[in-house]
């Protein structure tokens, strides 16, 4: 069985304008999960508590399958990083490198030639005050800075707002590169599908406080399909997973299903063969993941 | 390194099956080298848009095949193929295509005879080429 590097049991959280919870969810070692939902459905509030800037009214929260009610210890702060979405503005005064001086001393596994080298590789001048920062600058700086330290557990709350695409490609290959070589847990909230088809292995999806679950990415999405069949209407009754149906010109059926594989049997077993077939965007399936179509069940969302 | 893998998003084969058939088949026919390094899992997955678990599992069922294998710290390398399996392989893709090729004159309802004459020809035209 694999390990989680992560863990919310049980959780529940009032905030001022959202209750999440009860909230189950684990992180497998080393596996990139994206975190995705509309804005308000609980993402930032489930990485403030992974990060245990808040607490949790119930339930419990467990690193590494420990739980630290009482604050977690340096040794294991040490291995997690964390990037906001809005930075805390103790540092703003602070000049680049030394507020990289200062997380190192919290990180003891922090790699000084990482840091150079990723600094180079963003573009990003050394020696500014941080306030003195682009947006774009601050990211990759916070962004090369949660890398340097070489962390087990690696929190990223929107990571790519603010980047220009070039910096946004060069982000996503860096944090590939350093989760390869480290074996990094990640937790990534994103808004952007390219995002997540490039970088994620397992995706949360999030609604108004609620988890709608956690799904394999490509499992996921090897399921959901456009289909265009030459004639038919009445086979549409037989066909699992229907969430969509229209008799186009000709007498030609288009239907969406969110369970291609038994699909494809029955149509070839009835003989029909697909005129088309196209895959669902990624945007498209989360739409019927949150409209409650999508049946996950843990064994079916998962490759044994 | 790149590995010239195209995912068919219109197949209803499963993601695994897609990419290991293909990668099989570039080892099998020569195509990637015996010896060669293949890139780690979590770059191949990021180069297709898969997850690291599909790659993983190719990667798992090739190396039970004897076709790869993985050396802890260094990463995973093509094996060496023996012959007979070339050649089994070969036929193995050839026939796999003329299935199709079959499926496909039978859906617009050619008879095996008009689908030999058909072959015949276009054979006889690529030869004068």
């Amino acid at each position: 069985m694999e390990k989680a590097a992560l863990e919310w049991r049980n959780v529940v959280k009032k905030r001022e304008r959202l209750d999440l919870g009860p909230v189950d969810l684990k992180l497998y070692e080393n596996y990139i999960t994206a975190l995705i939902g509309r804005n308000g459905s609980g993402k930032t509030t489930l990485m403030k508590l992974a990060a245990q800037l808040i607490h949790p009214d119930q339930g419990q929260m467990l690193w590494f399958g420990e739980t630290y009610p009482k604050g977690i210890p340096v040794e294991i702060r040490s291995q997690i990083a964390y990037v906001p979405e809005h930075y805390a503005a103790e540092e703003d005064g602070l000049k680049m490198d030394d507020a990289a001086k200062f997380r190192a001393s919290c990180y003891a596994r922090w790699d000084w030639q990482r840091y150079e080298e990723l600094l180079h590789r963003f573009e990003v001048p050394g020696d500014k005050k941080l306030n003195k920062l682009s947006k774009g600058q601050r990211r990759k700086f916070e962004i090369t800075a949660a890398l340097a330290a070489r962390p087990k557990l690696l929190l990223l709350d929107e990571p790519s707002s603010g980047l220009d695409p070039f910096a946004w490609k060069t982000m996503m290959n860096e944090i590939r590169r350093c989760v390869d070589e480290d074996g990094t847990t990640v937790l990534l909230s994103t808004h952007v599908v390219e995002e997540v088809r490039r970088m994620a292995d397992y995706l949360i999806l999030m609604d108004r406080g609620r988890s709608l679950g956690m799904a394999e990415k490509d499992l996921l999405l090897e399921r959901c399909r456009e289909v265009w069949i030459p004639q038919g209407e009445e086979l549409l009754d037989e066909l699992p997973g229907i969430v969509e149906s229209a008799v186009e010109m000709s007498g030609m059926v288009r239907f969406i299903t969110l369970d291609y594989g038994a699909t494809a049997i029955l149509l070839e077993e009835a003989g029909v063969k697909p005129i088309r077939v196209r895959a669902l965007e990624l945007d498209e399936v989360m739409e019927h993941w949150m409209n409650g179509s999508m049946q996950l069940t843990e064994a079916g969302m998962k490759q044994e | 390194m790149r590995i010239p893998v195209q995912i068919n998003e219109s197949s209803a084969e499963p993601l695994y099956h897609q990419i290991e058939s293909q990668l099989r088949s570039l080892i099998v026919t020569g195509q990637i080298a015996e010896g060669t390094l293949l890139p780690s899992i979590r770059e191949f997955s990021a180069d297709l848009k898969c997850s690291v678990i599909t790659i993983r599992r190719v990667y798992q069922d090739l190396e039970n095949e004897g076709l790869l294998r993985t050396r802890q710290g260094t990463g995973t390398f093509v094996t060496k193929v023996d012959t007979d399996d070339r050649e089994a392989y070969k036929r193995q893709i050839v026939q796999d295509v003329v299935r199709e090729l079959i499926d496909t004159a039978r859906s617009v309802g050619y008879t095996p005879d008009e689908l030999r004459a058909l072959l015949d020809e276009t054979l006889r035209e690529e030869e004068r080429r």
